[in-house]
């Protein structure tokens, strides 16, 4: 009897201290975590800051700290042209895109119709296609339409938002959870559909919704692929990615390095503020879109 | 306050599941009818129809001597309360109760006498400016009814509304309904799974099984003359007690045999079985819980059974018992007529000897175990 | 086989019951496929029994139907405007109209069909070839525009998706007006106008809703995507634009350079990027979704602290995009970059490197493709660590409590609940990551842009191919970098990733759990 007592009182007290063992552990890898994690950021930052050399040096703090890289930026290169056409395409693709992904994913959520099943599966299937082999027809009808080079952001927004209800899986997923006994009760109270949708549903609605905007206002800062078909080296309708792109090619990144440090700390700040500010939503889209798959 | 008709009503989901089928009912201008039935049996889906959120496959259903089978539940002027309540979680109470009102435009002034009188009814107003989310369940549920109470609509529709609360809760709610019913004065659906809510809630009770009705009556009629073993079981609580046995007839007098017994089946029940020219047979025979008596040893009508669980109850003994072969005899004794010795001695593992009289006596046929006097 | 019984399969050993497992798995494949073979058979005798029926259907409506109904075989809408839907009814009449007119005024739908040669091997697409011409008074030569390959296909195209377009409305408006005698005829009143337009707000608001989106999806995905299938059979690219050089059909000539397993072939090069592509993607997808997991965990734990400043710090991640902190990454580990040097100076660079005087990670295909994972997934742990969280708050805590109780360590609380409940819920998630992976475009082309070339290979498609190019940067360069601009084979081989990935999909959708039954976990 004493012993097992014994027994006990010792592992009791090895899982305490094991415990506070493996916490630290803990901590200590995330402490390595967070480091690796902020490099990047605080080296583009501090890049953005040097002036006594515009090539990569072998030392992380700069000699000179000065503005004349974002001075540079304004006054030599059109990034300031790319950057404003890249906010355009942001919000423009934010509204469409979310109108686009409401309507779609909550026609498939909600709604009951023929052909429902059908067109899930062959959007399905559609998007097994590499996308962006569509750009072969779709370049050369808008060059025909005058939407490339200088006009590329207006194709690109076309591109971007046109075919974005096929990316209805998440909003789809949210709707999903909302009682159907609601939709029933408002229209037995005498709502028709479309009531339903816009004094019931959409009211509840927020987070999906701010999700969607978020996405929507984030892809063009990223997009190179898509949107270096359209431009075609026309500086004047570049996006920050394409623009920014050849400053780091083999022939000027000795030039341009630091300039593109700064145009990157640039390009990062309004898409963070928006981000931080709508974190909540952003995680409760992420999670709950990976729950219903 | 409307009439309302189901004329071979039917439900088929899919291909060939049916949930319903020939369903027919006239229900009546201010009658409360409950459906009830186990899960599964079509109650829900029925009632669905009638609101028009489930389509029609067959037959016909009228509101007011209107057939309202391709109506939209907007236009066929009813109420109806959800199972979970389906509050609007991003509107007040008010708002909610309102929500119908606001939809037809109605001017303010009204929607507020209207609201504020439901709410009086139900006890809520101190509640109406809060969200659902800050309410209880049994406050969600009244909220749910005074929105289906603002309507003034020709049927008021009811989908388990009591299920999803507790039993103190279920059992004032249910006073509260019938209390409620006197005041809204119009036609009443029902649906529930429970019998109590059923036999003390309805006028005429409609017991469903698998898509199927199997009897429609008043709590009276189905609890006295069940129309075959399931609604007999159904209905009461613990259920009725069943015996496969063999009905015998000699010189003109009934006699029943359940596990060795022998006893004569007297009065209006001999007069009945005589004039359906009922012979002997197999039969089921059936005995409520409740209308046992204890007997004894030397008893030749008696029923010997071990006692295995013993529930007391307050007012009642529930026995659960097993006869010689191994059937399970449920036995309800009221509490007042034994003294404390006899209650001592019903121990699990004794064994009582247990009776009835021939008046509470249920017969049904073996095979298709339909009530023989029915 | 033998199928065991649940009693039976509950005695084998865990080693028998993993290979009894597997058993049922292999021997399921015939099946998978024969109801593969047996849903596509269905799916073409489903489509014939429907046309059957449309067509006996269309007979009795004609043979049945009033003289309104039969006229309307002919002018659109005459039924619908006969039984007082007269907005419905001017509707298909304009279009009838519109059809018609299109359809045979010179240069519209059956001269550009005309000039398609649809499917005649060997003949051109257009037939106006352009040219220089001399012009004798100003002395100089001038192009003499001829047809545009691209624009005819294109018109081409369009036409026939018009002619569909055309039966199916005929069809349409046919069945409305038989529907309508019989309304009629059993005494009801048909719908108006105004009914029709309030059940677009009601009964249906799913046409309100989704004719827009599936009108956009229709021309800028399935159009495209049809007119790229075509291409394949063409002989377009940079030297056949169609406009200095009409291209034609040719068939199936270029697949047989998929069969080219030669240096240069089509078939070798496509064979080794497919299979460093599914690495990738199978190191990508898994690497971030067990270390995500990780550090939700840690992160989770009970008692840790700061747990919003670590969830921010990685979240930050996400905010900046994604080109910026991948140019600068890629960057640093350049031969001149700070990680690259310091790398260099540890004497930590591959051997193979420094032999062919090549000094930076990227150099090397296998450190190279190494760094690509490792970058990889500093970019996907947030991503997956955000996921994780909310599902780890979703495990109930009594699971856990229980487990304790009876015994269970943290590892084997970890395998027991925590790994099972995850797969389970991310099943659908972890084939859409890999499908996505599979198509990362930007990792691969902003980190290496698919570097160091590949020497096996050579050039394949008109590029060059590299030792880390995915099949999507391959095509991208087929595409846009190369100078012969190979869209034919660009066509071929975005088909080919087509039949991968629905490969793949199929087989995962047979294996995973939850995407039959959903609610195996609650």
């Amino acid at each position: 009897m004493n012993k097992t007592d014994n027994q006990i009182k010792k592992t009791g007290l090895g899982a305490k201290a094991s415990k506070r063992l493996g916490n630290t552990v803990i901590y200590i890898i995330l402490s390595v975590i967070t480091v690796i994690w902020l490099f990047p950021f605080f080296g583009i930052l501090l890049e953005s800051f040097r002036v006594e050399r515009p090539d990569q040096v072998n030392y992380l703090i700069p000699k000179d700290f000065g503005f004349d890289n974002y001075i540079k930026l304004y006054k030599e290169t059109d990034f300031f042209k790319w950057f404003i056409n890249t906010g355009i395409m942001g919000i423009c693709t934010a509204i469409f895109q979310t109108l686009f992904i409401l309507m779609m994913s909550y026609a498939l959520s909600r709604l009951r119709f023929k052909g429902r099943k059908f067109l899930m599966n062959f959007m399905l299937v559609l998007g097994m296609f590499p996308g962006f082999l569509t750009m072969i027809l779709i370049y050369k009808v808008f060059y025909e339409l005058g939407l490339t080079m200088e006009m590329a952001p207006v194709g690109l927004i076309i591109v971007y938002c046109a075919s974005s209800a096929m990316g209805y899986y998440v909003s789809k997923g949210f709707f999903d959870t909302i009682p159907k006994s609601l939709d029933e009760a408002a229209r037995v109270d005498g709502a028709t559909r479309f009531q339903v949708f816009y004094k019931v549903i959409m009211p509840l609605s927020k987070p999906i919704i701010i999700y969607t905007i978020l996405m929507g206002f984030m892809a063009p800062w990223g997009d190179f692929m898509l949107a270096s078909y359209l431009i075609h080296e026309n500086s004047a309708g570049m996006n920050v990615a394409v623009g920014m792109y050849k400053w780091v090619s083999k022939t000027n990144l000795n030039t341009h390095y630091t300039m593109f440090c700064a145009a990157g700390v640039l390009v990062a700040i309004p898409v963070t503020i928006v981000f931080l500010c709508l974190q909540k939503y952003y995680v409760e889209g992420v999670t709950g879109g990976a729950v219903k798959g | 306050m409307a009439q309302v008709k189901l004329t071979n009503v039917k439900k088929i989901y899919g291909k060939d599941t049916v949930a319903v089928d020939e369903f027919n009912l006239e229900i009546a201008d201010k009658e409360f009818i409950v459906f009830v039935g186990p899960s599964g049996c079509g109650k829900s889906t029925t009632l669905r129809m009638i609101a028009g959120l489930e389509e029609i496959s067959g037959g016909t259903i009228e509101i007011d001597g209107v057939v309202v089978n391709d109506l939209q539940p907007r236009d066929r002027n009813i109420a109806m309360v959800f199972q979970n309540y389906a509050l609007y979680p991003h509107l007040t109470v008010f708002e909610n109760m309102a929500f119908s009102l606001r939809l037809k435009k109605v001017p303010n002034d009204i929607v507020y006498e209207k609201v504020t009188q439901a709410a009086e009814i139900l006890g809520i107003t101190e509640y109406l400016t809060r969200k659902p989310r800050a309410l209880s369940g049994g406050q969600r549920q009244r909220v749910a009814i005074g929105r289906a109470m603002v309507r003034d609509s020709k049927v008021f529709l009811m989908d388990e509304p009591l299920s999803n609360l507790d039993a103190k809760l279920r059992n004032q709610m249910r006073a509260e309904i019938i209390l409620l019913r006197e005041k809204i004065d119009t036609t009443f659906i029902y649906v529930t799974h429970d019998q109590t809510e059923a036999m003390t809630l309805g006028d005429r009770i409609v017991i469903m099984k698998d898509g199927f009705i199997q009897q429609v009556g008043t709590p009276t009629e189905v609890f006295d003359m069940p129309i075959n073993v399931f609604v007999a079981e159904f209905i009461g609580a613990p259920k009725m007690n069943i015996f496969k046995t063999n009905l015998i007839c000699e010189n003109g007098k009934y006699f029943v045999t359940p596990y060795g017994a022998k006893i004569e089946v007297t009065g209006k029940k001999a007069e009945l079985l005589k004039e359906k020219g009922i012979g002997s047979k197999d039969i089921i025979l059936g005995v409520r819980p409740e209308h046992f008596v204890l007997s004894n040893a030397n008893d030749p009508k008696a029923i010997p059974c071990k006692i295995v669980v013993n529930e007391m109850m307050g007012s009642e003994l529930h026995i659960h018992g097993i006869e010689e072969n191994g059937d399970k005899i449920i036995v309800r004794i009221p509490t007042i007529t034994l003294d404390d010795d006899q209650r001592k001695a019903l121990t699990n593992g004794s064994t009582i000897y247990v009776t009835f009289e021939s008046k509470v006596m249920h017969f049904f046929d073996a095979d298709t175990e339909r009530n023989l006097l029915y | 086989m033998t199928r065991l019984t649940d009693l039976e399969y509950l005695k084998l050993n865990k080693f028998q019951a993993l290979m009894y497992k597997l058993k049922l798995f292999f021997f399921a494949i015939p099946a998978w496929f024969a109801k593969l073979g047996k849903g596509i058979l269905n799916f073409f005798k489903n489509c014939g029994l429907a046309i059957k029926n449309e067509i006996v259907d269309i007979i009795t409506t004609f043979t049945k139907g009033n003289w309104a109904v039969k006229l309307s075989f002919l002018i659109f809408g005459f039924g619908n405007i006969y039984y007082g839907q007269i907005l419905r009814g001017l509707f298909f009449f304009l279009f009838e109209v519109i059809f018609i007119g299109y359809m045979i005024v010179p240069s519209g739908g059956l001269h550009w069909i005309g000039k398609c040669n649809f499917f005649k091997t060997g003949e051109t697409i257009g037939t106006v070839q352009g040219s220089m011409k001399y012009d004798p008074i100003l002395d100089t030569q001038y192009w003499v525009a001829g047809d545009d390959s691209v624009k005819v296909l294109l018109y081409g195209l369009l036409s026939v998706v018009f002619i569909i377009a055309f039966i199916y409305t005929w069809r349409l408006q046919v069945k409305q007006c038989r529907i309508c005698m019989n309304i009629t005829a059993s005494g009801k009143k048909v719908r108006s106008g105004k009914d029709d337009m309030k059940s677009l707000l009601d009964d249906q608001f799913h046409k309100t809703l989704l004719s827009l989106p599936i009108a956009g999806i229709l021309l800028f995905t399935v159009l495209p995507i049809i007119y790229m299938v075509l291409i394949a059979f063409t002989s377009y690219d940079a030297k056949h634009d169609g406009y200095s050089n009409l291209f034609s059909w040719v068939g199936l000539e270029h697949f047989n350079e998929l069969f080219n397993f030669g240096v240069g072939g089509l078939g070798l090069a496509f064979g080794e990027i497919l299979s460093w592509t599914l690495m990738w993607s199978f190191f990508a997808t898994f690497t971030n979704y067990f270390l995500g997991m990780f550090v939700a965990i840690m992160i989770n734990k009970k008692g840790i602290k700061l747990k919003k400043f670590w969830r921010t710090v990685l979240v930050m991640t996400i905010a900046i995009p994604q080109f910026v902190s991948l140019l600068y990454v890629a960057r640093l580990f350049d031969a001149t970059g700070i990680l690259g040097k310091l790398l260099l100076e540890l004497n930590l660079i591959p051997q193979s490197m420094i032999d062919a005087n090549n000094l930076s990670l990227w150099s090397d295909p296998t450190s190279a493709r190494i760094l690509l994972v490792i970058i990889n997934v500093w970019i996907g742990i947030p991503y997956m660590m955000l996921m994780a969280t909310g599902i780890l708050m979703n495990i109930p805590d009594d699971l856990y409590e229980s487990a304790k109780i009876d015994g269970a360590s943290v590892w084997q609380q970890y395998m027991k609940i925590t790994l099972p409940y995850m797969l389970f819920v991310t099943g659908p998630y972890l084939l859409t990551s890999f499908v996505n992976n599979l198509n990362n475009f930007n990792v691969i082309y902003l980190l290496t842009n698919g570097n160091p070339i590949n020497t096996q290979i050579g050039t394949a498609g008109g590029v060059s191919v590299g030792s880390t190019d995915l099949l999507i940067t391959w095509l991208y360069k087929m595409t846009l970098n190369s100078g012969d601009s190979l869209y034919y084979m660009a066509s071929i081989v975005g088909i080919l990733v087509f039949l991968v990935v629905a490969i793949l999909s199929l087989i995962v959708y047979n294996v995973i759990p939850s995407t039959k039954n959903e609610e195996d976990f609650k």
